[in-house]
């Protein structure tokens, strides 16, 4: 993308300001969405995308500009931009860059991009037909397929450089069913760092088919209960509480600016002792997997709660820096156009040593959540609130009426040390996840949980 | 280099016979500075220009985008477009806007200030500076400013059709935001403040510091309500959020594809003859304001509900010509990448004649609602139920009272509407999804469940 003596003179020219370290992000993103909307392929849009973004640190001080112009000219007068912001003598010189090893790599087995459109139609409308052909009351399917091939190239000041090539496919299926005026939805949305391959472990008829099961058996919810009560989190169905009530304020930002429940608190009990959170970006193929975090930091596993303990935060290198921390390599950007900052990647709670089944049998009155829907944290407080998407009660130790239109709500260090029961089963969802305006590919897995209380707001 | 216009009109150009090739184009420059305790924190300066290129040919309609805009890549781009075309279903919905000359789009030369080019760079610097200070010179409770940001952009949008539309628009913007963390006996609460306006000297900094200051602390201590069936008070920025899930159930895309809780009930009365919602897109004051939409179809005033009755939808070409009508402007664009949908652009309550303290003063005893949370996952626009989180205040004597957090309220839409019975005077715009006009309501027998 930039050969060297472009990088040295970008570098150099971004450090003629006065800043201890500049850096160059350069991307060629490449991609395609197809979306299939009541049997109709509405429309395929496909594009490409590119710039650069060259970061100047000075200090506590960020200086940032970016440009999707990729000339050496282009380059060198954004650079110069950032650099004027920078107010000091310049001293920092570039180092000769070396290129880093990547210790894990995802390579995608089946290029996306060499899949031609009859191909992409036909993974939709699969999904489309399996999806329709579950229940009469099916009314309205939605399908969309989505790959994205991002080119990647990282130097700094320091002689780091290193590219790397991340594969993303993703096949989202949404179904509204409905019957006697009750409307309901279903979801169903698998996505990795993979090629095609996705769709022999995630075969489309099962996307399609698994969303309209989950509307269809909603039309049969009754409002839900309101009030403080166990709670059954499904494999998987728990993620995005983990995410959302633990991991964000275990985002290493929200930490240095004292803004997070669990700031000053490394070390101290949280959780109960069968509780260990990790975030992994390691993991082989992951939706949130890379070789290196988007400003060169290997990727790794992080350990965040230790049977309840809380241990290490995610950092990206200002943030780490400021907490005199290693860098754990959560910086993340959504584009060149965007600073990196402490991002989760794939966020999962351990499996535990309960049998799944004997966790929802020893509920006597409580709610078992099959999905949650999005989420919202508060993390200086710790308050969340979580959206049900799929949910029944459980009476007796038995799961029987499903029930709709509800949301748990808490804070997460109390919610952690009433997570009782881990099961041995173990599921990962998808996402997106937005902070300050970025999104980026988080993944989250759980087993089957138990929250011994938790508020359950619903109307009935 | 050539004008974004006329790389625009070259792919045009390129059309073929029996095909309508619409080029849309931005060109913005943005800067952004952050302030953390009392220095600069990052500052942030970018050029992004982008081209999409839309064909329709018997009814199948494709899309591509470049960021490159060299005459190879742009070429490359149409075929692209040509090539996403022929995979999709025909439907002759797919039609390309025609200029409209008795609805010309208006001229809007306010949209942008030739003095946004003259504000220094350290004036930029000092304003989220003298935000931070401001935010944090408050003293406890407030502990700390999580961020204080100054921001800008000019941006220009410009667009091509083989319909005979053409032209482009600049528009500038700035604004100020910051969030606020106050803490006391252990327990934290955050909040945030926002201005906005064309230019820096439009924006009040102090204002925005004080809303965010007031708006944390007053939560501090907040304690679970018990449950009831009260009347709720909902907070400006409140109204906006419902807003954006209200307008998700109005758009004709959502109502075509029965995804909305108001499919078939035009002219069916859903609230009290105070209950006035309107779109518009010519609206200056407005942050969506833009003479023509994502499709170059002039915008304009679009009532959706008039004295409590559904009038309407809000509509681009393509649902337009699916209900046999005339586009409400409505086509909305996330910059260059995405072919048009449909969003509203400044929607908004028709404003009462009463203030805040009349409204609490009406609702007696009932609660303040200044904060939601989940409301993206908590409220269906399908179903119309929701239960969102919320923080906020005790109204007592029709007083604001003690705060409360971790609270519920759930019901419906339908419900909600019904029981609207008063918007306020208080109307100010905020930037959430479009400008979402926030206003005080009071909203009879709504469910606040506790713990």
């Amino acid at each position: 993308m930039l050969d060297d003596a472009d990088t040295k003179a970008v570098l150099s020219a971004a450090l003629s300001g006065g800043g201890d370290f500049a850096e160059v992000f350069a991307e060629t993103r490449r991609g395609r969405n197809l979306r299939l909307d009541d049997g109709k392929i509405e429309e395929l849009v496909s594009g490409r995308d590119r710039g650069a973004g060259i970061r100047v640190l000075r200090g506590r001080q960020t200086a940032y500009a970016y440009t999707n112009v990729l000339t050496r000219e282009a380059l060198v007068d954004a650079a110069r931009v950032a650099a004027a912001a920078i107010q000091g003598q310049a001293q920092t010189r570039v180092a000769d860059l070396t290129t880093a090893t990547p210790a894990v790599t995802h390579p995608a087995e089946r290029d996306p991009l060499a899949a031609d459109r009859p191909a992409l139609v036909r993974i939709v409308q699969t999904a489309d037909d399996a999806a329709r052909g579950v229940d009469g009351a099916v009314r309205q399917v939605t399908v969309l397929y989505a790959d994205a091939t991002q080119d990647l190239y990282i130097a700094n000041s320091e002689g780091h450089r290193s590219t790397e090539q991340r594969v993303r496919t993703r096949l989202v299926a949404q179904v509204v069913a409905a019957r006697d005026g009750v409307v309901q939805t279903g979801f169903e949305g698998p996505g990795d760092a993979v090629g095609h391959e996705l769709f022999d472990r995630h075969p489309p008829d099962q996307v399609g088919r698994l969303a309209a099961e989950r509307a269809v058996v909603m039309l049969d919810s009754v409002p839900a209960p309101a009030g403080e009560l166990p709670v059954v989190l499904a494999a998987g169905g728990g993620g995005v509480l983990f995410h959302e009530a633990c991991g964000h304020g275990m985002e290493a930002d929200i930490v240095a600016k004292d803004a997070s429940v669990y700031a000053g608190r490394r070390g101290e009990r949280l959780g109960t002792p069968i509780f260990t959170g990790v975030d992994d970006a390691t993991v082989a193929g992951g939706w949130g997997s890379f070789s290196f975090d988007d400003e060169g930091t290997p990727a790794q596993r992080t350990v965040l709660f230790d049977r309840g303990v809380c241990t290490d935060y995610m950092s990206d290198r200002i943030r780490a820096a400021q907490l005199g921390i290693a860098a754990s390599g959560n910086g993340r950007r959504q584009s060149y156009a965007h600073l990196p900052i402490p991002r989760m990647t794939n966020s999962f709670i351990l499996p535990g040593e309960d049998d799944p089944d004997e966790i929802v049998r020893s509920v006597a009155n409580g709610v078992y959540c099959r999905s949650l829907g999005g989420g919202q944290v508060d993390p200086a407080s710790g308050d969340f609130v979580f959206g049900i998407t799929e949910a029944y009660l459980i009476q007796d130790g038995e799961v029987t009426t499903p029930v709709r239109g509800a949301n748990l709500v808490g804070d997460g260090p109390t919610v952690l040390g009433r997570v009782d029961a881990l099961g041995t089963d173990f599921e990962t969802r998808q996402g997106i996840c937005g902070k300050e305006g970025q999104g980026v590919p988080v993944a989250f897995g759980t087993p089957t949980l138990r929250i011994s209380r938790i508020t359950v707001g619903g109307t009935g | 280099m050539k004008d974004l216009q006329q790389l625009l009109d070259g792919i045009v150009d390129r059309a073929g016979p029996g095909e309508h090739v619409e080029a849309y184009g931005v060109d913005e420059t943005d800067t952004t500075v952050k302030a953390y305790d009392g220095e600069v924190e990052a500052l942030s300066s970018a050029r992004t220009r982008g081209v999409g290129v839309r064909v329709i040919s018997g009814g199948r309609v494709g899309y591509a985008y470049t960021a490159d805009l060299g005459e190879a890549a742009l070429a490359e781009t149409l075929d692209e477009a040509r090539a996403n075309a022929s995979v999709s279903t025909p439907d002759e919905a797919n039609v390309l806007p025609r200029p409209d000359r008795d609805r010309p789009p208006a001229d809007m030369p306010g949209l942008y200030d030739p003095a946004f080019e003259e504000v220094p760079a350290q004036a930029k610097v000092d304003a989220a500076l003298a935000l931070e200070a401001a935010a944090r010179g408050a003293g406890p409770p407030v502990k700390g400013v999580d961020s204080a940001t100054y921001g800008d952009g000019v941006r220009t949008a410009a667009i091509a059709s083989t319909t005979g539309l053409r032209g482009s628009y600049t528009r500038c913007d700035a604004y100020v935001v910051v969030e606020v963390l106050a803490e006391a006996d252990g327990a934290s609460t955050s909040a945030y403040g926002l201005d906005m306006g064309r230019l820096l000297r439009d924006l009040d900094l102090e204002a925005a510091a004080a809303e965010a200051v007031l708006r944390a602390t007053r939560l501090l201590g907040g304690r679970k309500p018990a449950s009831a069936k009260v009347p709720i008070v909902f907070d400006p920025f409140v109204t906006a959020s419902f807003l954006g899930v209200l307008a998700g159930a109005l758009t004709a895309e959502s109502v075509q594809k029965g995804r909305s809780l108001f499919a078939g009930r035009v002219g069916e009365r859903v609230g009290g003859v105070h209950l006035t919602l309107v779109d518009d897109g010519s609206l200056m004051e407005g942050p969506a304001a833009a003479p023509w939409d994502g499709e170059g179809v002039a915008t304009g005033r679009t009532p959706l509900i008039e004295d409590g009755v559904i009038s309407g939808w809000l509509h681009n070409s393509y649902t337009a010509a699916k209900d046999g009508t005339a586009s409400t402007g409505n086509a909305s664009r996330a910059g260059f990448k995405s072919p048009p949908g449909v969003a509203p652009t400044n929607l908004f309550l028709a404003p009462g004649d009463e203030d805040q303290q009349a409204l609490l003063a009406r609702a007696g005893t009932g609660f303040y609602c200044q904060q939601v949370m989940g409301i993206h996952s908590g409220a269906n626009p399908i179903s119309g139920d929701f239960s969102v989180g919320a923080a906020g205040l005790m109204i007592r004597d029709g007083q604001l009272a003690e705060p409360v957090r971790e609270a519920v309220i759930a019901g419906t839409i339908p419900e909600m509407l019904t029981g609207l019975g008063a918007v306020g005077s208080d109307l100010r715009f905020l930037p959430f999804g479009g400008g979402m006009g926030g206003a005080t309501l009071l909203i009879e027998g709504m469910t606040l469940a506790g713990g």
